[in-house]
Protein backbone atom coordinates (compact mmCIF):
# COMPACT_ATOMS: atom_id res chain seq x y z
CA UNK A 1 0.00 0.00 0.00
CA UNK A 2 2.76 2.39 0.77
CA UNK A 3 4.84 1.22 -2.27
CA UNK A 4 4.94 4.40 -4.03
CA UNK A 5 6.62 7.15 -2.17
CA UNK A 6 4.51 9.66 -4.14
CA UNK A 7 1.41 10.15 -2.60
CA UNK A 8 -0.86 11.51 -5.42
CA UNK A 9 -4.03 12.29 -3.79
CA UNK A 10 -2.18 13.71 -0.42
CA UNK A 11 -0.54 15.94 -3.14
CA UNK A 12 -3.24 17.05 -5.76
CA UNK A 13 -6.76 16.74 -3.26
CA UNK A 14 -6.20 20.47 -2.85
CA UNK A 15 -3.49 20.21 -0.09
CA UNK A 16 -0.73 18.09 0.41
CA UNK A 17 0.88 20.67 2.44
CA UNK A 18 -1.51 19.92 5.20
CA UNK A 19 -2.37 16.01 5.62
CA UNK A 20 -6.15 15.68 6.38
CA UNK A 21 -6.69 12.88 8.87
CA UNK A 22 -7.73 10.62 6.47
CA UNK A 23 -4.20 10.84 4.34
CA UNK A 24 -2.43 11.44 7.30
CA UNK A 25 -1.11 7.56 7.80
CA UNK A 26 -0.66 7.52 4.11
CA UNK A 27 2.82 9.49 3.58
CA UNK A 28 4.29 9.07 7.04
CA UNK A 29 5.70 5.63 6.18
CA UNK A 30 8.50 6.88 3.83
CA UNK A 31 8.79 9.75 5.30
CA UNK A 32 10.10 8.91 8.77
CA UNK A 33 13.00 8.05 6.19
CA UNK A 34 13.19 10.12 3.69
CA UNK A 35 11.67 13.92 5.41
CA UNK A 36 13.17 15.83 2.11
CA UNK A 37 11.35 13.97 0.10
CA UNK A 38 7.82 14.89 1.53
CA UNK A 39 8.44 18.37 1.26
CA UNK A 40 8.89 18.18 -2.13
CA UNK A 41 5.66 16.60 -2.91
CA UNK A 42 4.07 19.34 -1.33
CA UNK A 43 1.79 21.52 -3.89
CA UNK A 44 1.51 24.67 -2.50
CA UNK A 45 -1.23 27.66 -4.06
CA UNK A 46 0.72 31.25 -4.96
CA UNK A 47 -0.02 34.25 -6.04
CA UNK A 48 2.34 35.31 -8.63
CA UNK A 49 3.03 38.38 -6.34
CA UNK A 50 4.62 35.84 -3.43
CA UNK A 51 6.63 34.36 -7.08
CA UNK A 52 8.55 37.25 -7.50
CA UNK A 53 8.81 37.86 -3.93
CA UNK A 54 10.63 34.67 -3.36
CA UNK A 55 13.15 35.20 -6.40
CA UNK A 56 13.67 38.56 -4.57
CA UNK A 57 15.02 36.80 -1.00
CA UNK A 58 17.69 35.20 -3.55
CA UNK A 59 17.84 31.81 -1.86
CA UNK A 60 19.43 28.98 -3.75
CA UNK A 61 16.75 26.46 -2.07
CA UNK A 62 13.59 28.04 -2.99
CA UNK A 63 11.26 28.25 0.16
CA UNK A 64 8.47 30.54 1.49
CA UNK A 65 7.00 31.22 5.31
CA UNK A 66 9.45 28.37 6.04
CA UNK A 67 8.13 25.64 3.40
CA UNK A 68 10.16 24.47 0.35
CA UNK A 69 8.46 25.69 -2.69
CA UNK A 70 8.46 23.27 -5.47
CA UNK A 71 5.20 22.02 -7.40
CA UNK A 72 2.46 25.00 -7.64
CA UNK A 73 -0.60 25.73 -8.19
CA UNK A 74 -1.75 28.93 -10.04
CA UNK A 75 -4.92 30.53 -11.39
CA UNK A 76 -4.66 33.59 -13.61
CA UNK A 77 -5.39 34.86 -16.96
CA UNK A 78 -3.93 34.37 -19.88
CA UNK A 79 -2.55 37.66 -21.56
CA UNK A 80 -0.34 35.93 -23.93
CA UNK A 81 0.64 32.45 -25.84
CA UNK A 82 3.79 32.22 -28.01
CA UNK A 83 3.30 28.73 -29.70
CA UNK A 84 6.67 27.10 -30.94
CA UNK A 85 7.02 23.36 -32.69
CA UNK A 86 7.98 21.54 -29.50
CA UNK A 87 6.60 23.80 -26.19
CA UNK A 88 4.28 26.59 -25.78
CA UNK A 89 4.40 29.55 -23.39
CA UNK A 90 1.78 31.01 -21.94
CA UNK A 91 2.08 34.77 -20.12
CA UNK A 92 -0.82 34.40 -17.13
CA UNK A 93 -1.61 36.94 -14.91
CA UNK A 94 -3.48 36.72 -11.88
CA UNK A 95 -3.93 40.31 -10.95
CA UNK A 96 -1.08 40.24 -8.68
CA UNK A 97 1.86 40.36 -11.71
CA UNK A 98 2.31 37.80 -14.10
CA UNK A 99 5.17 35.13 -15.12
CA UNK A 100 5.15 32.85 -18.06
CA UNK A 101 4.85 29.28 -18.13
CA UNK A 102 6.25 26.70 -20.69
CA UNK A 103 4.45 23.43 -21.39
CA UNK A 104 6.69 21.26 -23.76
CA UNK A 105 4.65 19.18 -26.00
CA UNK A 106 5.83 15.67 -26.47
CA UNK A 107 2.01 13.94 -27.07
CA UNK A 108 -0.82 14.46 -28.96
CA UNK A 109 -2.23 14.86 -25.56
CA UNK A 110 0.22 17.79 -24.64
CA UNK A 111 -1.03 19.62 -27.83
CA UNK A 112 -4.71 19.09 -27.77
CA UNK A 113 -4.51 20.55 -24.40
CA UNK A 114 -2.48 23.64 -25.27
CA UNK A 115 -5.01 24.22 -28.25
CA UNK A 116 -8.17 25.15 -25.94
CA UNK A 117 -6.72 27.69 -24.60
CA UNK A 118 -6.57 31.28 -25.95
CA UNK A 119 -6.11 34.97 -24.73
CA UNK A 120 -8.21 36.35 -21.90
CA UNK A 121 -9.31 32.50 -20.80
CA UNK A 122 -8.87 32.13 -16.77
CA UNK A 123 -6.48 28.87 -16.60
CA UNK A 124 -5.56 26.80 -13.46
CA UNK A 125 -1.71 26.10 -13.92
CA UNK A 126 0.17 23.34 -12.27
CA UNK A 127 3.84 23.41 -12.21
CA UNK A 128 7.41 23.50 -11.17
CA UNK A 129 9.08 27.18 -10.13
CA UNK A 130 12.41 27.47 -12.52
CA UNK A 131 15.02 29.85 -12.89
CA UNK A 132 16.26 30.24 -16.22
CA UNK A 133 18.73 33.31 -16.20
CA UNK A 134 17.52 34.72 -12.65
CA UNK A 135 13.62 34.66 -14.67
CA UNK A 136 11.33 32.92 -13.00
CA UNK A 137 9.27 30.59 -14.99
CA UNK A 138 7.00 27.90 -14.19
CA UNK A 139 7.68 24.64 -16.18
CA UNK A 140 4.11 23.89 -16.50
CA UNK A 141 2.86 20.14 -15.74
CA UNK A 142 -0.87 20.88 -16.43
CA UNK A 143 -2.96 24.04 -17.65
CA UNK A 144 -6.44 23.77 -18.01
CA UNK A 145 -9.34 27.09 -18.24
CA UNK A 146 -11.52 27.61 -15.90
CA UNK A 147 -15.34 26.82 -16.17
CA UNK A 148 -16.30 28.01 -12.76
CA UNK A 149 -15.52 31.24 -11.97
CA UNK A 150 -15.61 31.11 -8.31
CA UNK A 151 -12.20 28.97 -8.74
CA UNK A 152 -10.85 32.39 -8.65
CA UNK A 153 -12.09 33.20 -4.91
CA UNK A 154 -11.68 29.83 -4.09
CA UNK A 155 -7.61 30.07 -5.36
CA UNK A 156 -6.99 33.37 -3.67
CA UNK A 157 -8.30 31.93 -0.44
CA UNK A 158 -6.63 29.07 -0.18
CA UNK A 159 -2.71 30.95 -0.87
CA UNK A 160 -3.79 33.38 2.19
CA UNK A 161 -4.88 30.08 4.30
CA UNK A 162 -1.56 28.02 3.50
CA UNK A 163 0.13 31.24 4.03
CA UNK A 164 -1.72 32.03 7.38
CA UNK A 165 -0.69 28.17 8.41
CA UNK A 166 2.44 28.20 7.53
CA UNK A 167 3.38 31.45 9.02
CA UNK A 168 1.29 30.84 12.34
CA UNK A 169 2.95 27.02 12.49
CA UNK A 170 6.36 28.10 11.94
CA UNK A 171 5.79 30.36 15.41
CA UNK A 172 4.77 27.10 16.93
CA UNK A 173 7.39 24.95 16.00
CA UNK A 174 9.90 26.91 17.63
CA UNK A 175 7.72 27.73 21.11
CA UNK A 176 7.83 24.24 21.17
CA UNK A 177 11.68 23.71 20.40
CA UNK A 178 11.96 22.02 24.11
CA UNK A 179 9.12 19.36 22.99
CA UNK A 180 11.65 18.75 20.09
CA UNK A 181 14.44 17.21 22.42
CA UNK A 182 12.33 15.46 24.66
CA UNK A 183 10.41 13.87 21.92
CA UNK A 184 14.19 12.10 21.18
CA UNK A 185 14.63 13.23 17.60
CA UNK A 186 12.19 11.93 15.71
CA UNK A 187 12.74 14.47 13.10
CA UNK A 188 15.24 17.67 14.07
CA UNK A 189 14.37 19.52 11.13
CA UNK A 190 12.20 22.58 12.22
CA UNK A 191 10.27 22.94 9.02
CA UNK A 192 6.67 22.74 8.81
CA UNK A 193 5.66 19.92 6.70
CA UNK A 194 8.52 17.70 8.45
CA UNK A 195 6.62 18.33 11.69
CA UNK A 196 3.18 17.75 10.58
CA UNK A 197 3.53 15.41 7.43
CA UNK A 198 6.46 13.27 8.45
CA UNK A 199 5.85 13.15 12.28
CA UNK A 200 2.39 12.36 13.66
CA UNK A 201 3.36 13.07 17.09
CA UNK A 202 5.02 16.14 16.19
CA UNK A 203 1.49 17.28 14.67
CA UNK A 204 -0.26 16.68 17.73
CA UNK A 205 2.02 18.82 19.64
CA UNK A 206 1.65 21.78 17.38
CA UNK A 207 -2.22 21.23 17.66
CA UNK A 208 -1.60 21.15 21.26
CA UNK A 209 1.06 24.46 21.49
CA UNK A 210 -2.01 26.46 19.73
CA UNK A 211 -4.59 25.33 22.04
CA UNK A 212 -2.05 26.94 25.30
CA UNK A 213 -0.31 29.56 23.50
CA UNK A 214 2.65 27.84 24.05
CA UNK A 215 2.35 26.91 27.68
CA UNK A 216 2.31 22.89 28.13
CA UNK A 217 0.56 20.76 30.06
CA UNK A 218 3.11 18.72 31.65
CA UNK A 219 0.62 15.65 31.66
CA UNK A 220 0.38 15.35 28.15
CA UNK A 221 3.90 16.50 27.18
CA UNK A 222 5.48 13.44 29.51
CA UNK A 223 2.66 10.67 27.45
CA UNK A 224 4.09 12.45 24.21
CA UNK A 225 7.58 11.96 25.07
CA UNK A 226 6.73 8.66 26.54
CA UNK A 227 4.97 8.12 22.99
CA UNK A 228 7.89 8.96 21.09
CA UNK A 229 10.39 5.88 23.04
CA UNK A 230 7.47 3.71 23.00
CA UNK A 231 7.45 3.83 19.16
CA UNK A 232 10.89 3.77 18.76
CA UNK A 233 10.81 0.65 20.19
CA UNK A 234 8.26 -1.29 18.51
CA UNK A 235 10.23 0.01 15.14
CA UNK A 236 13.16 -1.87 16.54
CA UNK A 237 13.78 -4.95 13.79
CA UNK A 238 13.28 -7.31 16.63
CA UNK A 239 9.68 -6.47 17.55
CA UNK A 240 8.77 -5.57 13.93
CA UNK A 241 9.55 -9.15 12.61
CA UNK A 242 7.86 -10.72 15.92
CA UNK A 243 4.19 -11.98 14.30
CA UNK A 244 2.44 -11.68 17.55
CA UNK A 245 4.14 -8.18 18.64
CA UNK A 246 5.61 -7.25 22.02
CA UNK A 247 3.44 -7.22 24.84
CA UNK A 248 2.96 -4.12 27.17
CA UNK A 249 4.69 -5.26 30.35
CA UNK A 250 7.80 -6.43 28.09
CA UNK A 251 7.64 -2.46 26.84
CA UNK A 252 7.56 -1.30 30.18
CA UNK A 253 10.55 -3.11 31.66
CA UNK A 254 13.04 -2.38 28.80
CA UNK A 255 11.80 0.79 28.40
CA UNK A 256 12.09 1.51 32.60
CA UNK A 257 8.58 3.27 32.44
CA UNK A 258 5.70 2.26 34.86
CA UNK A 259 3.58 -0.08 33.66
CA UNK A 260 0.19 2.31 33.86
CA UNK A 261 2.09 5.22 31.73
CA UNK A 262 3.11 2.70 29.60
CA UNK A 263 -0.91 1.42 29.08
CA UNK A 264 -2.12 4.81 28.93
CA UNK A 265 0.23 5.39 25.98
CA UNK A 266 -0.50 2.23 23.94
CA UNK A 267 -3.80 2.94 23.91
CA UNK A 268 -3.36 6.38 22.81
CA UNK A 269 -1.10 5.23 20.27
CA UNK A 270 -3.56 2.85 18.97
CA UNK A 271 -6.50 5.15 19.20
CA UNK A 272 -4.35 7.36 16.73
CA UNK A 273 -3.68 4.01 14.54
CA UNK A 274 0.14 4.10 14.71
CA UNK A 275 0.04 0.98 16.43
CA UNK A 276 -2.15 -1.70 16.48
CA UNK A 277 -3.04 -5.07 19.04
CA UNK A 278 -2.42 -8.71 17.69
CA UNK A 279 -3.41 -11.27 20.56
CA UNK A 280 -4.11 -9.99 24.14
CA UNK A 281 -2.39 -6.96 25.28
CA UNK A 282 0.34 -7.39 22.44
CA UNK A 283 0.99 -4.54 20.30
CA UNK A 284 2.73 -4.38 17.18
CA UNK A 285 3.82 -0.70 15.04
CA UNK A 286 1.62 -0.39 11.94
CA UNK A 287 3.68 -0.75 8.80
CA UNK A 288 1.89 -1.88 5.81
CA UNK B 1 -3.60 44.38 -20.93
CA UNK B 2 -0.95 46.62 -19.00
CA UNK B 3 0.39 43.97 -17.45
CA UNK B 4 3.23 46.43 -15.89
CA UNK B 5 0.66 46.86 -12.94
CA UNK B 6 -0.62 44.70 -10.65
CA UNK B 7 -4.65 45.21 -10.49
CA UNK B 8 -6.30 45.42 -6.74
CA UNK B 9 -9.43 43.35 -6.19
CA UNK B 10 -11.77 45.82 -4.99
CA UNK B 11 -15.62 46.27 -4.18
CA UNK B 12 -17.71 49.05 -4.20
CA UNK B 13 -16.55 50.32 -0.75
CA UNK B 14 -13.13 49.93 -1.64
CA UNK B 15 -12.96 51.72 -4.86
CA UNK B 16 -12.12 54.78 -3.53
CA UNK B 17 -9.11 53.92 -2.05
CA UNK B 18 -7.62 53.00 -5.74
CA UNK B 19 -8.79 55.45 -7.69
CA UNK B 20 -7.09 56.30 -10.41
CA UNK B 21 -5.24 52.94 -10.29
CA UNK B 22 -5.77 49.68 -11.81
CA UNK B 23 -8.44 47.51 -9.68
CA UNK B 24 -10.33 44.55 -10.63
CA UNK B 25 -14.31 43.71 -9.54
CA UNK B 26 -17.00 41.41 -10.11
CA UNK B 27 -20.59 43.33 -10.73
CA UNK B 28 -24.01 41.94 -11.20
CA UNK B 29 -25.93 43.94 -13.87
CA UNK B 30 -28.34 46.12 -13.64
CA UNK B 31 -28.69 47.44 -16.92
CA UNK B 32 -26.77 48.09 -19.83
CA UNK B 33 -26.65 51.38 -21.81
CA UNK B 34 -24.49 52.63 -24.92
CA UNK B 35 -20.97 52.72 -23.63
CA UNK B 36 -21.54 52.03 -20.04
CA UNK B 37 -22.87 49.20 -18.05
CA UNK B 38 -24.68 49.82 -14.83
CA UNK B 39 -24.49 47.59 -11.98
CA UNK B 40 -24.46 45.98 -8.01
CA UNK B 41 -20.37 45.72 -6.79
CA UNK B 42 -20.28 42.59 -4.53
CA UNK B 43 -21.18 45.02 -1.22
CA UNK B 44 -24.52 45.71 -2.92
CA UNK B 45 -22.97 49.57 -3.82
CA UNK B 46 -23.94 50.95 -7.26
CA UNK B 47 -20.92 51.38 -9.93
CA UNK B 48 -20.66 52.39 -13.33
CA UNK B 49 -18.64 50.83 -15.77
CA UNK B 50 -17.90 52.57 -18.87
CA UNK B 51 -16.21 50.69 -21.97
CA UNK B 52 -17.66 48.16 -24.45
CA UNK B 53 -19.25 45.08 -22.83
CA UNK B 54 -19.03 41.89 -24.33
CA UNK B 55 -22.26 40.77 -26.00
CA UNK B 56 -24.42 38.83 -24.50
CA UNK B 57 -23.53 39.83 -21.29
CA UNK B 58 -23.92 37.19 -18.47
CA UNK B 59 -25.49 38.22 -14.87
CA UNK B 60 -22.00 38.39 -13.43
CA UNK B 61 -19.09 40.04 -15.21
CA UNK B 62 -15.63 40.72 -14.28
CA UNK B 63 -14.01 43.79 -15.35
CA UNK B 64 -10.49 45.25 -15.05
CA UNK B 65 -9.77 48.60 -15.41
CA UNK B 66 -8.90 52.24 -13.87
CA UNK B 67 -10.55 53.43 -11.32
CA UNK B 68 -11.86 56.70 -12.24
CA UNK B 69 -13.85 57.68 -8.91
CA UNK B 70 -15.47 56.11 -5.91
CA UNK B 71 -18.20 54.52 -7.73
CA UNK B 72 -17.11 54.19 -11.40
CA UNK B 73 -14.29 52.21 -13.45
CA UNK B 74 -13.16 52.50 -17.00
CA UNK B 75 -12.59 49.20 -17.83
CA UNK B 76 -9.92 47.83 -20.13
CA UNK B 77 -10.75 44.30 -19.85
CA UNK B 78 -14.50 42.26 -19.80
CA UNK B 79 -14.84 38.69 -18.60
CA UNK B 80 -18.16 36.91 -18.51
CA UNK B 81 -18.40 35.28 -15.27
CA UNK B 82 -21.47 33.24 -16.20
CA UNK B 83 -24.80 33.54 -13.94
CA UNK B 84 -24.12 31.99 -10.94
CA UNK B 85 -21.13 33.59 -8.94
CA UNK B 86 -20.97 33.49 -5.34
CA UNK B 87 -20.48 37.39 -4.24
CA UNK B 88 -20.26 37.02 -0.56
CA UNK B 89 -17.26 35.16 -0.93
CA UNK B 90 -15.67 37.55 -3.33
CA UNK B 91 -16.07 40.49 -1.13
CA UNK B 92 -14.88 38.52 2.12
CA UNK B 93 -11.61 38.09 -0.35
CA UNK B 94 -11.34 42.07 -1.22
CA UNK B 95 -11.54 42.79 2.16
CA UNK B 96 -8.22 40.71 3.22
CA UNK B 97 -6.69 41.04 0.24
CA UNK B 98 -6.92 44.94 0.79
CA UNK B 99 -6.13 44.93 4.57
CA UNK B 100 -4.16 42.13 6.54
CA UNK B 101 -2.97 40.24 3.60
CA UNK B 102 -2.35 43.15 1.28
CA UNK B 103 1.73 41.94 1.17
CA UNK B 104 0.58 38.65 -0.69
CA UNK B 105 -1.46 40.32 -3.61
CA UNK B 106 -0.40 44.14 -4.03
Amino acid sequence: MQANEFDGNAAFSGGGFMPSQATQTAPDRSSFSSSKNSDARCLIPLTVKQLKDLSRGGESGISIDGVDVNNIVLVGMVSKIDNAVSDCTFRVDDGTGWVECTKWIHEPVDSAEVDVISVGMYVRVYGQLKSIQSRRTLHTFSIRPLTDFNEIVNHFAECIYVHLYNTKLRGGVTTQSQATNLVGGMTTQPQVTNSIVSNPIMGYQTNLSNQFSGEYNTDEQQILGVSSMVLNYLRRPACLASETGVRSDVVARELNISLDKIRTTLEYLSSEGLIYTTTDDHYKFTDA
Amino acid sequence: MDTSSPAALVNGGLLRMHVGRKVRAVIQVVRSEVGSVVGKSTDDRQLVVKGSPPVPLTSYVEVIGVAENDNSIQAEIWTNFGDSFDTSNYDQLCQLANGEFKHLFL
